[in-house]
């Protein structure tokens, strides 16, 4: 048996131009997966990353059977996705991006009913139901309905359910969105501690903190292309010669704006009186801007770090 | 089987906890039939060409008829709401085939089906007087299963292809009063002008609805009733296998 939870090759997805008839409108089509060839060993957190459009979601639908790849071969877990969608869909379970909830049935139901759908026993999974419970700080809301809940109360339902069942892989489209940061913290700590017991997950996130914080490795995607694979590590030597600076001022200059939009930064941000800017520049050419800008007014706070993941997500994409 | 198991368990606990649902499965063909077909049979007595027959058994059928038609618009109704709130994809994902899924859903309409059809029947000869022919309960039993198995695909393929919840009630409500109003359900088709005839005839829900009054209350040719069950097996299998494509494509 392969090590491999995941292995693509050459896959393609095309969507075919669609004619929108009397209630729609037209469509072109469009190359959403475009030749990508990949293996995720087991027990790994895999992030997908790219900017919107970039396929993410598109690849996910396949790797979940959700879609039929155009050409190509997908493998989960040593099965085809197209010849035997069943057995690949007894070996996983999936966060959609979409929140996916049963709106008419109480929190505990829906994690009942999902118990059931995967095959497990009405009294082991009220036991794990009540775990999963606590992890997600659902008791107080056990027994309302979920169409009673906020939308954040939702995401939880709908993560807390793939924590009943052990499926070798876990697919997560955007998981955390509408998650406090604590909640999200015990998620991510829950998801470390699921692929070291071996379990292989595989994410899409656009908050790219998390991709470093969680992801052992990381492809970035752009317009259904790799643009670049490796942990985080790997991917900083991709993106050499990046510097990101932060500067806190006692007032933000009034031409500032101007001022960095000269240095053709890949991402600039300003915040009150602070300016987060990454540029393509050595250390000492950092400094150097950085002296440039500290004559634009009275600085409290200045800090040169090398690329995060976001620089360098910036970075590959517009290079493509 | 644990898959449609499972899908039995997941609709049931949905319907159990709502009382609007529990009334609408179980009460509205009854009620249908309590007040409309008691009006009419007050109003007009024994339909035209069906001498002997008083209104409330002519109309018990069309109650039926209509109940497996309003049960499969409902449930395609659901496909829009599980598709709404993304619940239709991930069950897409759980271990389970598309043909179980469908399969799943169809078994619990058809409890349904039955489980109101004999509140209906056993209420309408209790408390109407409607003579029933026992010996033809089988026809009427596999004209109910049939019947709603039939009308469940159809919607589900509307419910499928419709992408737009604007769109799919217009097209139901249109469906809604075509089928039932060219039908065999509220009246007798003989003294009908002959194209709004003819355009009855062609109807599913006309073929289902006299194998139903055939099987409840005896009335009915059975050869003409023979080639009606032929085309209306015939509509179920078309149906069958356009909805499980259209899954497949979803």
């Amino acid at each position: 048996m392969s090590n491999f939870a995941l292995e693509i090759e050459e896959l393609v997805k095309i969507y075919r131009a669609r004619r929108g008839g009397l209630f729609g409108h037209d469509s072109a089509a469009v190359r959403a997966v475009d030749g990508l060839s990949f293996a995720v060993p087991r027990g790994t957190i895999f992030g997908l990353l790219g900017p919107n459009g970039a396929g993410k979601t598109t690849l996910l639908k396949i790797l979940s059977t959700l879609l039929q790849p155009t050409s190509g071969r997908v493998r989960i877990e040593g099965v085809d996705v197209v010849a035997e969608p069943l057995e690949v869909r007894r070996r996983i379970s999936t966060v959609l991006q979409e929140t996916a909830v049963e709106m008419f049935l109480s929190v505990r139901d829906n994690l009942l009913t999902f118990a059931r759908f995967h095959g497990i026993e009405s009294g082991e999974a009220r036991r794990r139901a009540d775990r999963v419970i606590e992890l997600f700080g659902l008791a107080p809301e056990i027994d309302r309905k979920v169409q009673d809940l906020s939308g954040g109360f939702r995401r939880r339902v709908q993560v807390a359910k793939v924590f009943l069942v052990n499926t070798p892989v876990l697919f997560l489209d955007e998981f955390s969105t509408g998650m406090d940061p604590i909640l999200k913290r015990a998620v991510m700590e829950s998801l470390r501690d699921e692929a070291a017991r071996g379990r292989t997950i595989v994410l899409t996130t656009q908050i790219l903190s998390e991709a470093e914080d969680l992801c052992d490795d990381i492809l970035i995607l752009h317009k259904g292309r790799q643009v670049a694979r490796g942990d985080l590590n790997t991917l900083k030597l991709l993106s050499q010669g990046v510097s990101e600076v932060a500067m806190t001022f006692d007032a933000l200059p009034v031409d500032i704006e101007a001022e960095i939009a000269r240095l053709h930064p890949l991402r600039s941000q300003i915040s009150g009186s602070t300016i987060e800017i990454a540029l393509k520049a050595e250390e000492g050419g950092a400094i150097d801007i950085v002296g440039a800008l500290a004559k634009k007014g009275r600085v409290l706070h200045v800090e040169i770090r090398g690329a995060s993941l976001e620089d360098i997500f910036v970075e590959l994409t517009q290079k493509v | 089987m644990s898959a449609i198991t499972a899908i039995l368990y997941r609709e049931g606990k949905i319907r159990a906890t709502n009382v609007t649902f529990v009334f609408w499965d179980f009460c509205y063909p009854l009620f249908n039939l309590l007040v409309f077909g008691v009006g009419l049979t007050a109003a007009f007595g024994a339909p035209r060409s069906t001498a002997g027959v008083d209104y409330n058994s002519f109309f018990l059928a069309g109650v039926l008829g209509m109940a497996s038609f309003a049960i499969a618009s409902n449930s395609s109704w659901s496909f829009f709401l599980d598709r709404d709130n993304g619940i239709f994809y991930e069950m897409l994902t759980y271990p389970m085939s598309r043909a179980e899924y469908l399969l799943g859903k169809l078994v619990f309409n058809v409890f349904i089906a039955v489980a109101q059809a004999l509140l209906t029947i056993g209420v309408g000869a209790w408390a109407l007087g409607i003579r029933l022919r026992f010996d033809l309960f089988p026809v009427l039993g596999v004209a109910i299963v049939i019947g709603t198995a039939g009308w469940f695909f159809f919607y589900t393929i509307l419910a499928l292809k419709i992408r737009r919840n604007d769109v799919f009630n217009s097209v139901t409500s249109a469906l809604y009063f075509v089928f039932l109003f060219f039908s065999s359900m509220f009246y007798p088709l003989e003294p009908l002008p002959a194209v709004l005839r003819r355009v009855a005839m062609a109807n599913p829900l006309t073929w289902e609805i006299d194998l139903l009054r055939y099987g409840s209350i005896g009335l009915g040719n059975p050869r003409h009733l023979v080639v009606e069950a032929g085309a209306f097996a015939v509509f179920v299998a078309a149906c069958f296998a356009y909805a499980v494509h259209s899954l497949n494509q979803e």
